[in-house]
């Protein structure tokens, strides 16, 4: 009879991953130890009383291996399903091999490029702005993030891996090759470029803090800012941002360095308003 | 602050880092946060809402904040956890000099962690000679120990260690001596701060940027959302409502189905 992985089996083997993924990461093997214990529930019911079998399974589990770990759960899912097919000697060990080292791109890419730089700061935006109305909601913007992010989270994570399991390789390069996924991603794209956009404007502050008073006195001042303004609102802020982007994208800055240029134009803003007297003279 | 707060926003400094024992999903992605980790703050601490104001400062600082392959460039629970405490630490009812003060935590917090996780991803190498050996040996107890335990123990030590070091040495030191160290800032260095602070939310939307444009067009998207706040006036949930629309019309518009009809046919 065809040896099966149970599905309690399977769920305990999967929360051992959702906890404890990244417990032992390190340079040399990545996330292999966290796969050789989510893998370990596996192992032990697929090689009862077969002992060489198992040390055999425990030793392929625990090599290199690196996904993104929470969507990207769909990879040890499609492990469980390959070590099923191995036990089974559907499939010798060396193919199972080469399927863990080949899934680690593809499944790193939907965790990190939807979930992770996409869905997050989403969320986290709905949130922030529920925040912002003051009052209660600075209570209930946090919590609604904090208890809802791990409760849907989980939820994909555990059909993600359901799905890695039941699909397999096949199943998921299928899936993958259809372009469900990518149409899905760039509608996300659309929303979330959007909202960006949004925040820009409400949130990123550069002001000019220079008064222009001619000769003549006090009621032809011209505030640099408010004319700036006028022309185009925000556009600093447009341009700083814009600016940034074009330093970390195509320049290759590390935001540490941004900060630092960051910090270099507050100084220099700040003393310009000291110059032209738009601050108090420090006291 | 006293040593039981310390103690506890330590504890949690450590709970939000990477590869924690409650996991990515519960630890880094939620509880380490800026939004979810300057309200706990504030919960420990008793000032919610400045804790929230400072918050919302660093979530939009970091919104961009991913770890693509544990390529870390800045430590969000350190910088959140020990910047808000230390902001809250001080606090003397003058929101400027609490975020300025909150900056200057932050950036030693989020450093100094960076140098932990370093230390721990070296550390952890140890693990793998105890996994090794359970899996030479076929003994779940001995790898899960690797993982999960001497893993977790490692990542205690280099996390919780230190952020009780650091807040120890200066809030906990501040209250009992009665040093307010806002009061040393000068006036000028808080409108720095402060002017350096608006400005920092610009890199938060350029890294998000450089996620999400990857074609040409792309710009009108953002520039659309742009035009809809400052023209329209529209705040970022409306934004985010018609967002939603456009997202899924274009969905529809790609994929080419429209779907049902749900009217009745003419």
């Amino acid at each position: 009879m065809a040896k099966k992985i149970s599905e309690s089996t399977l769920k305990k083997s999967w929360l051992i991953w959702f906890f404890w993924h990244g417990c032992s990461q390190q340079g040399e093997n990545l996330l292999g130890n966290a796969i050789a214990h989510t893998m370990s529930p596996v192992i032990e019911e697929l090689y009862v009383n077969e002992n060489t079998r198992k040390i055999n399974a425990y030793k392929r589990s625990l090599t290199l291996f690196n996904t993104e770990q929470q969507l990207g759960a769909i990879a040890p899912g499609i492990l469980c399903g390959m070590e099923e097919a191995v036990a089974n000697k559907e499939i010798e060990p060396e193919v199972s091999n080469a399927v863990k080292v080949a899934i680690i791109g593809p499944t790193s890419a939907i965790g990190d490029s939807l979930w992770v730089a996409t869905i997050i700061p989403l969320l986290i935006t709905i949130c922030m702005s529920i925040t912002n109305m003051g009052g209660v909601f600075n209570y209930v913007g946090p919590l609604l993030y904090m208890i809802g992010y791990p409760i849907l989270t989980a939820i994909l994570s555990w059909s993600m891996w359901k799905l890695g399991y039941k699909s397999g390789i096949e199943g998921v390069q299928k899936f993958m090759a259809s372009g469900t996924l990518d149409k899905i991603t760039s509608a996300m794209t659309v929303l979330g470029l959007i909202v960006v956009g949004a925040l820009t404007a409400s949130y990123v502050n550069v002001t000019v803090p220079v008064t222009i008073t001619p000769p003549g006195g006090e009621t032809a001042a011209i505030d640099l800012d408010k004319l700036i303004n006028s022309i185009f609102p925000k556009i600093l802020p447009l341009l700083l941002t814009l600016g940034i982007y074009r330093l970390y994208a195509k320049k290759k800055w590390s935001p540490l360095l941004v900060m630092g240029l960051i910090l270099v134009l507050a100084l220099a803003l700040t003393g310009l308003g000291y110059l032209t007297g738009a601050y108090a003279p420090a006291a | 602050m006293t040593i039981f707060q310390a103690v506890l926003i330590a504890l949690f400094v450590y709970l939000a880092s990477i590869g924690s024992v409650v996991g990515n999903t519960i630890g880094w992605y939620d509880l380490g946060r800026p939004l979810v980790a300057a309200f706990i703050v504030g919960l420990i601490m008793g000032n919610v809402p400045l804790a929230i104001t400072l918050g919302l400062l660093l979530q939009l600082a970091n919104l961009g904040s991913v770890t693509p392959g544990g390529a870390l460039s800045w430590d969000l629970s350190y910088a959140t956890y020990i910047g808000v405490a230390g902001a809250l630490a001080f606090d003397n009812g003058d929101v400027t000099a609490s975020i300025a003060l909150m900056w200057v935590f932050s950036t030693i917090g989020g450093a100094i962690g960076v140098a932990m996780w370093n230390l721990t991803y070296g550390f952890d190498l140890i693990c793998n000679r105890f996994a090794t050996k359970g899996a030479e040996n076929a003994n779940p107890k001995l790898i899960a120990f690797a993982n999960a335990g001497l893993g977790n123990i490692i990542g205690f030590i280099c996390r919780f260690i230190p952020a009780l070091i650091i807040l120890i040495t200066t809030a906990v030191a501040g209250s009992r001596s009665g040093v307010n160290v806002a009061e040393l800032i000068p006036a000028w260095l808080i409108t720095v701060l402060g002017t350096f602070g608006g400005m920092m939310a610009a890199l938060g939307m350029g890294i998000l940027l450089s996620f999400l444009m990857k074609k040409a067009w792309h710009f009108c998207l953002f520039l659309l959302g742009f035009i809809l706040v400052v023209y329209f006036s529209l705040n970022t949930m409306a934004v985010a409502v018609l967002a939603t629309i456009a997202a899924v019309i274009y969905y529809t518009a790609i994929t080419g189905k429209d779907g049902k009809r749900t009217g009745r046919e003419a």
